[in-house]
């Protein structure tokens, strides 16, 4: 007997839950390890004073987000560019009172 | 229109997807690995700023640092006693740090000295060190894990750093940080303030900063505009700014998201162009077809319908699925290379992203809505055809 269409597309949808479900899981088990880590994380800020993710680790102002200022990608020289590939992926920093 | 009418609709619209299969298939490729560059970006980010929101809670309340011509330069540690006048202030930190470039492989080293005695938590930084490690003593030193490799120090206990009249100051390996704290130091080294002053060949009279901490974190904005008033030619960062950068910094308006944005914008332009340009002559009589077998408007309309549905909602779970899977388990590794551009020191990155209805929806609304819009139209101008019309 040929099954039914729909009777397929409710298999498929069945299927995908449990792959998403999986996928949860998984993701919750890295989650449990990295909320086992906070204590290490709160003390080596707090001790050291940090303000800033290791991500990039080229530029000062791509090092240091939190603690640069918008003119510092442009502080070479006089109508300098700025030239650091990552300074395309993270959009300037600009406070407003 | 009854339940079983709707489910027969639905197997004649799965019937011809699979009828076109090779047309379908290549469509839902295409739109998924769209979406895919989006919901990649916007889960790269959002797990980015989640990763900040969290660690840097802990961040120092207030950075003061001195500018001149519009840059920072070191800061007199006579301005402590400035600060020290302002009522509200429990403790000033000085620290001593900046950027090290090891022109034996062009890395950049952040190079921290501080007395942990005076930092929140400093007396138990001994456990963010792997076994064995410790707070350096003075002439010892510190290191991420991305320096010790870096350095290639093969089991060796000393190293050595240029000072800025080119003499070496050498080090003692205290301890190495532990893993878990990689996407924080792994590029960093840490000393005692007076060996960080060496190195940088500072006076003793300087610091880069102070690290400023209130008794009433409610007082951090009220402390920091007084600082400034008593400090004038200094800049004053409060933590909740810290937490608002990564905010800002990954947002919508950086260069690469545009990139993003745009591509996916023209790609279902270019899709929702081409569906309500019309249905193809085989498309056109397959509803004259059905229109003589007593199909009614509506009958045909709710098939496309579906039709329509079933391929954007496929590439949608497709794509976003495997940007899902690309950020967790491999950590945005199509993005890295824009992430961390000419780094010679890469630290680990552990990716969770907090997967949000809004943001969901948001991709859903510029993927399948125009598509579903798209396929519909062309759909019901010829439906609304009489049959012999459309058969010749």
């Amino acid at each position: 007997m040929i099954a039914r269409p729909t009777h397929i597309l409710a298999g498929a949808l069945f299927i995908l839950v449990l792959g998403v479900i999986t996928l949860a899981s998984l993701t919750g088990i890295k989650e449990d390890r990295l909320a086992g880590q906070t204590k290490i994380i709160d003390v080596v800020v707090a001790g050291l004073g940090l303000t800033d993710l290791c991500i990039s680790t080229e530029a000062r102002y791509t090092r240091h987000p939190a603690v640069s200022d918008p003119v510092v990608p442009f502080m070479d020289y006089p109508g300098s560019y700025e030239h650091f590939p990552t300074g395309s992926f993270w959009a300037p920093i600009i406070y407003f009172e | 229109m009854s339940f079983e009418k709707h489910l027969n609709i639905l197997d004649y619209a799965l019937q011809t997807f699979w009828r076109r299969k090779l047309k379908n298939v290549s469509v839902i490729i295409v739109f998924a690995a769209v979406i895919f560059l989006v919901a990649s970006f916007q889960l790269t980010t959002s797990s980015l700023v989640k990763s900040a929101r969290k660690s840097l809670a802990r961040a120092p309340e207030i950075v003061v640092q001195k500018m001149s011509a519009g840059r920072q330069e070191s800061i007199p540690l006579a301005y402590n006693k400035k600060m020290g006048a302002i009522f509200g202030i429990q403790i000033i930190v000085p620290r001593v740090w900046g950027y090290y470039f090891d022109e034996i492989n062009g890395a950049n080293y952040t190079v921290i000295g501080i007395n942990p005695a005076l930092m929140p938590m400093g007396r138990e930084l001994d456990i963010v060190f792997e076994e064995g490690g410790h707070f350096p003593k003075p002439g010892e030193a510190a290191l991420g894990s991305g320096i010790l490799q870096s350095l290639a120090l093969e089991g060796r206990q000393v190293f050595s750093m240029y000072r800025p009249d080119l003499t070496l100051k050498t080090f003692r390996i205290g301890g190495i940080f532990d893993s878990v704290t990689d996407f924080l130091t792994s590029d960093t080294l840490i000393t005692t303030l007076e060996d960080g002053r060496d190195l940088f060949g500072l006076d003793e009279e300087k610091v880069t900063d102070f690290c400023v901490y209130v008794r009433n974190p409610n007082e951090i904005e009220t402390i920091a505009k007084k600082i400034s008033t008593a400090l004038p030619d200094t800049r004053v960062v409060t933590r909740p700014q810290i937490e608002k950068t990564y905010k800002m910094v990954f947002s919508w308006r950086s260069g690469f998201a545009s990139v993003c944005i745009l591509t996916a914008l023209t790609a279902f332009i270019i899709f929702a162009w081409d569906k309500a340009s019309g249905l193809s002559p085989e498309e056109r009589r397959e509803i004259a077809i059905l229109k003589i077998l007593g199909w009614q408007t509506a009958d045909i309309l709710l098939m496309r319908f579906w039709e329509g549905l079933l391929v954007s909602i496929l590439a949608f779970i497709a794509g976003y699925l495997g940007a899902f899977i690309h950020v967790v388990f491999f950590s945005a590794g199509f993005f890295r290379p824009v992430l961390v551009g000419w780094s010679v020191l890469i630290p680990d990155l552990t990716l969770v992203p907090d997967v949000t209805l809004s943001d969901m929806l948001l991709v859903l609304s510029f993927s399948v809505l125009p598509y579903l819009a798209a396929t519909v139209i062309p759909a019901w101008r010829s439906s609304i055809i009489s049959p012999d019309a459309a058969m010749h």
